[in-house]
C-alpha cells in the first residue's frame, strides 16, 4: 500500500513538473527565442531596404517628374526606421546575453551616423543646381558612399550577428525540449508501469487472500494510471513532433526566405547604387554575388530572374550613357520595368513567408493549447487513484478483521 | 470576364516593399481579375494613388496590363474624348462642352465621373516656436493674399489665443506649376469671402515664392522659416511639416486626418444623376469634426461599353483595399456610404 502511494506520488510529480517544464519551454520557443530570431531576421530585412530607399531618394534627387517616387520613398523610408527602431528596442529586450545588448547599442550608435551620412548626401544634393536623375553632385555621391559603407561595413554585420545569435537560442531551446520531452516519456512509462504492476500484484494478492476475483476500486486506479500514462506520453510525443514539424515546414524555411528577401533587396538596390556611383563595376560584381545567394522556389525564382534582366538592360543603358532611359526603366511600373517586377517577385516571397510565419504561430499556439491543465491533471489522477486504492484495500480488510 | 486571383496574403511585420516603387506589398483581398490591356491619362494629383493600384492589380492579374500617364486633367480628357484613353483621371468634373464630346465619344452610354481619389490639401509650416497653429478661412486668405506679412500679424494672434507669435516675415510658398490643388485651394480661398483673386489651376494672386510641384513646396517649407505653402497631405507628412489647424464652418479648427478629411467628402453634395458621382464640396462645411480643404477627384468613364479590364480595374480601386492602399500613400478614404455608392455604380458599368 505504501509502496503504491509512494509510485503515484512520483509518478505524478514527475508527469506534472515535466509537464510543467515542457509548457515554459513551447512558451520559452514561442514567446522568446523564435521572436529573437524573428526581430533580429526583420532587423537586417529593414535595414536592407532602408539603404535602398536612401539609394533611390538620391539616384531621384528633386527631379519633378520622379516627385511621386521620392514621396513613395521618403514614405518607406519613415516606415522602415520605425520598423528599425521598433526591432532594436525589441531585441533589447529578448536579448539575453551581455553580448547580444551590446550589439543592439553598437547598431543603435552606428544607425545615427548612418542617417547623419545620409541626409549630408541628401541636403547637398537639394542645395545643388537642378540635374538630371542619376547624376548628383559629387560631395553628394561622398556622403552616400559614407553611409553605404556604414550600413554594409557596421550595421548589416552586426545584425547578422544577432540574426545568428537568435537562431542559436531557437537551437537551444529546441533541444531542452528534446530532452524533457525524452524524459517525460521514460520517467511516465516507468513509474507509470511500475504503478501499474504494483496494482495489479495488489489485485492478485487480494484475490487470493480474500478469494475475490475482481476489486473494483483496483480496477478503476489501474486504468486510470494507464490511461494518464498512456495520455501523457502522447502528449509529451506528440507535442515534440509537432514543435520538431513546426520548425523544419516553418519557423526555418521563415527564417531562410526572409533572409533570401533582405539580400533581394540590398542587390536590387545595387541598381540604384551602380547608377550613383557612375557605373562603378563593384556594384555589378555585388549585384551578381548577392543573386547567387537569393534562394527560393522555382516560382519566385522565375520572378527573381526577370528582375536580374531588367537589372542587365539598365545596366546596358547606363553604360550606353542612356542614364535617363535607365533610371525611367529601374523606377516604372510597366511590366518589364525592374520596379515593378521586383514587386511582382517580393509579392510571392512576401506572402510565402507570412505564410509561414502564420503556420508557425499556429503550432505554437496548438502545442501550448494541448499542455494545458497538464500540471493539474496527473494531481488528479493519483490523487483518485490513491483514494480508490485506499477504498479497495479497506473494504477487505474489514473484512479480514 | 473575371476569375479570382490566388489571394495575397496581407503581409504585417514583414509588410515588405520594393526598392523600386516603395509602396507596401499588393492587397490583402482577392482580386476579381480581368485581362488584356487598357491605358488611362489623366490628374497628377491621383498619380501616387492609381500608380499602386495598378502595381497591386497586375501583381494580382498576370493577364493584365494598366497604364496610366500623368499628363494632368485637361489632357487626360482630351485623350478620353478623343478615344486614345479608356478612362481619365480628373480634378474636376467635365466642363459642358467636354462632357457632350465624351458623351459622343461613349456612344452607347453617358459619361460617368466616378469619384475615386479623396487628396486633402495640407497648410504646412515652418515657424520658429509654433507647433499647433490655428488658421480661420479668412486668415488664411490674407496670408496668401500677402496683407499679412509677419506671423504676429493681429488676425493670427486672434486665432491663436495664448500662443506667442514671433514677429519673423511670413513666406507664402504656392506652385509654380497649374494644378488641382491650387484650383481647389483657390475655391477655398475664394469661399473664405475675404479673397479677390478667384480660382483656378495657375496660382491667381501675387506672391514672392512658387515652387514646381508639391515636392518644391514642401521643400521650399522645410528650409524656410516663417513659410508656409498648400500642399497634397502626403507631402506634409512624408516631409515630417507641421501642419495647420482649419476652421471649417462652424468656427471648429480641425487638425487634418483622414477621418477630418473624409466629413468633407461625406457631407459633399451629389450633383450627378444615376451613376454619374459628380460631388460639389462646400468649402464652409459645418459637419462637426470636418476638415474644409479636400480635392476629390475622378476617374471620368464611358458608362456603357467600358472594356472589362477598366470595369475590373476599377472596382478594385473603389473596394475596401484599394482605398486602404491609397491611404498609406498619403490619401484620405472615401468615406463609407460614398465608397459603396462608387462601388455599386463600377458594378453597374457595362
Amino acid at each position: 500500500m505504501l509502496s503504491v502511494v509512494v509510485l503515484a506520488v512520483a509518478l505524478l510529480a514527475a508527469t506534472s513538473l515535466l509537464m510543467a517544464r515542457m509548457q515554459g519551454q513551447v512558451r520559452i520557443i514561442g514567446a522568446e527565442a523564435a521572436p529573437q530570431a524573428s526581430t533580429a531576421a526583420d532587423l537586417y530585412f529593414a535595414l536592407s531596404d532602408l539603404d535602398a530607399q536612401v539609394a533611390r531618394l538620391v539616384l531621384i534627387g528633386r527631379t519633378p517628374a520622379l516627385a511621386g517616387s521620392r514621396i513613395d520613398a521618403l514614405g518607406t523610408y519613415q516606415q522602415r526606421s520605425r520598423q528599425i527602431d521598433a526591432d532594436l528596442q525589441r531585441a533589447l529586450t529578448t536579448g539575453t546575453t551581455t553580448a547580444d545588448r551590446a550589439t543592439v547599442l553598437a547598431l543603435m550608435n552606428q544607425l545615427a551616423v548612418y542617417r547623419q551620412w545620409t541626409w549630408q548626401a541628401m541636403a547637398v544634393e537639394s542645395q545643388a543646381p537642378p540635374q538630371p536623375p542619376g547624376t548628383l553632385p559629387p560631395a553628394a555621391l561622398g556622403y552616400y558612399t559614407q553611409a553605404t559603407n556604414v550600413m554594409h561595413l557596421d550595421l548589416l554585420p552586426a545584425a547578422q550577428r544577432l540574426r545568428d545569435s537568435g537562431q542559436d537560442r531557437v537551437d537551444r531551446a529546441y533541444t531542452a525540449e528534446r530532452v524533457t520531452e525524452t524524459l517525460g516519456i521514460v520517467l511516465a512509462v516507468l513509474l507509470g508501469g511500475a504503478l501499474v504492476a504494483l496494482l495489479v500484484g495488489l489485485q492478485m494478492w487480494l484475490a487470493r487472500r480474500f478469494r475475490r476475483m475482481v476489486n473494483p476500486a483496483l480496477v478503476l486506479a489501474t486504468l486510470i494510471t494507464l490511461g494518464l500514462v498512456v495520455a501523457a506520453g502522447v502528449v509529451f510525443a506528440v507535442d515534440g513532433s509537432r514543435l520538431r514539424a513546426a520548425r523544419a515546414d516553418s519557423l526555418s524555411p521563415y527564417l531562410a526566405l526572409s533572409r533570401s528577401q533582405a539580400i533581394a533587396y540590398d542587390a536590387a538596390a545595387d541598381t540604384s547604387r551602380y547608377l550613383i556611383s557612375g557605373n562603378l563595376a563593384y556594384y555589378r560584381e555585388d549585384f551578381a554575388r548577392k543573386s547567387d545567394q537569393v534562394v527560393v522556389d522555382p516560382g519566385m525564382l522565375d520572378r527573381w530572374r526577370a528582375y536580374q534582366r531588367d537589372h542587365e538592360r539598365i545596366v546596358a543603358l547606363a553604360d550606353a550613357g542612356q542614364v535617363a532611359a535607365a533610371v525611367d526603366s529601374l523606377t516604372g511600373i510597366r511590366r518589364g520595368d525592374a520596379a515593378f517586377d521586383f514587386s511582382y517577385f517580393d509579392a510571392a516571397v512576401s506572402t510565402r513567408t507570412a505564410a509561414h510565419r502564420q503556420a508557425f504561430d499556429v503550432s505554437l499556439r496548438d502545442a501550448e493549447g494541448r499542455l494545458t491543465g497538464w500540471t493539474v491533471f496527473p494531481i488528479a489522477a493519483m490523487g483518485l487513484v490513491i483514494l480508490l486504492v485506499f477504498v479497495g484495500v479497506r473494504a477487505r480488510l474489514r473484512e479480514y478483521r | 470576364m473575371t476569375r479570382l486571383a490566388p489571394v495575397l496574403v496581407l503581409v504585417l511585420a514583414l509588410a515588405a516593399c520594393d526598392p523600386g516603387t516603395g509602396v507596401q506589398p499588393a492587397a490583402a483581398a482577392p482580386i476579381a481579375c480581368a485581362t488584356g490591356s487598357i491605358q488611362a491619362q489623366g490628374s497628377s494629383a491621383q498619380t501616387n494613388a492609381v500608380n499602386l493600384w495598378i502595381r497591386n492589380y497586375q501583381v494580382s492579374c498576370p493577364g493584365a496590363t494598366v497604364a496610366y500617364a500623368s499628363v494632368g486633367s485637361g489632357a487626360g480628357v482630351r485623350d478620353f474624348i478623343d478615344g486614345t484613353g479608356d478612362f481619365a483621371g480628373s480634378d474636376s468634373a467635365l466642363a459642358p462642352a467636354d462632357r457632350r464630346a465624351a458623351d459622343a465619344r461613349c456612344r452607347s452610354g453617358p459619361v460617368v465621373h466616378l469619384p475615386m481619389v479623396v487628396g486633402p490639401i495640407a497648410l504646412a509650416y515652418n515657424v520658429a516656436g509654433v507647433g499647433d497653429l490655428r488658421l480661420r478661412p479668412a486668415t488664411i486668405a490674407k496670408i496668401f493674399a500677402g496683407t499679412a506679412t509677419a506671423w504676429n500679424d493681429p488676425a493670427i494672434v486672434a486665432d491663436n489665443p495664448g500662443v506667442v507669435l514671433p514677429s519673423t516675415q511670413i513666406t507664402p510658398v504656392h506652385r509654380k506649376d497649374g494644378s488641382g490643388t491650387t484650383d481647389n485651394f483657390t475655391r477655398f480661398l475664394a469661399s473664405a469671402g475675404e479673397w479677390a483673386y478667384g480660382n483656378g489651376s495657375t496660382w491667381p494672386a501675387p506672391g514672392d515664392r512658387a515652387e514646381q510641384g508639391s515636392d518644391g513646396v514642401s521643400a521650399a517649407v522645410a528650409e524656410t522659416n516663417g513659410a508656409i505653402g498648400y500642399v497634397e497631405w502626403s507631402y506634409a507628412q512624408f516631409h515630417d511639416l507641421d501642419t495647420a489647424r482649419v476652421a471649417n464652418g462652424a468656427g471648429e479648427f480641425v487638425a487634418l486626418t483622414a477621418e477630418a478629411a473624409g466629413r468633407t467628402v461625406a457631407g459633399a453634395k451629389l450633383t450627378g444623376t444615376g451613376n454619374d458621382l459628380t460631388l460639389t464640396i462646400d468649402y464652409r462645411t459645418a459637419v462637426p469634426g470636418a476638415y474644409p480643404i479636400v480635392l476629390v477627384t475622378y476617374e471620368v468613364v464611358c458608362g456603357r461599353g467600358a472594356p472589362g479590364l477598366v470595369r475590373s480595374f476599377l472596382a478594385y480601386a473603389a473596394s475596401g483595399p484599394g482605398q486602404a492602399a491609397a491611404m498609406r500613400q498619403g490619401y484620405a478614404p472615401l468615406p463609407g456610404a460614398l465608397r459603396e455608392r462608387v462601388a455599386a455604380a463600377v458594378a453597374a458599368l457595362r
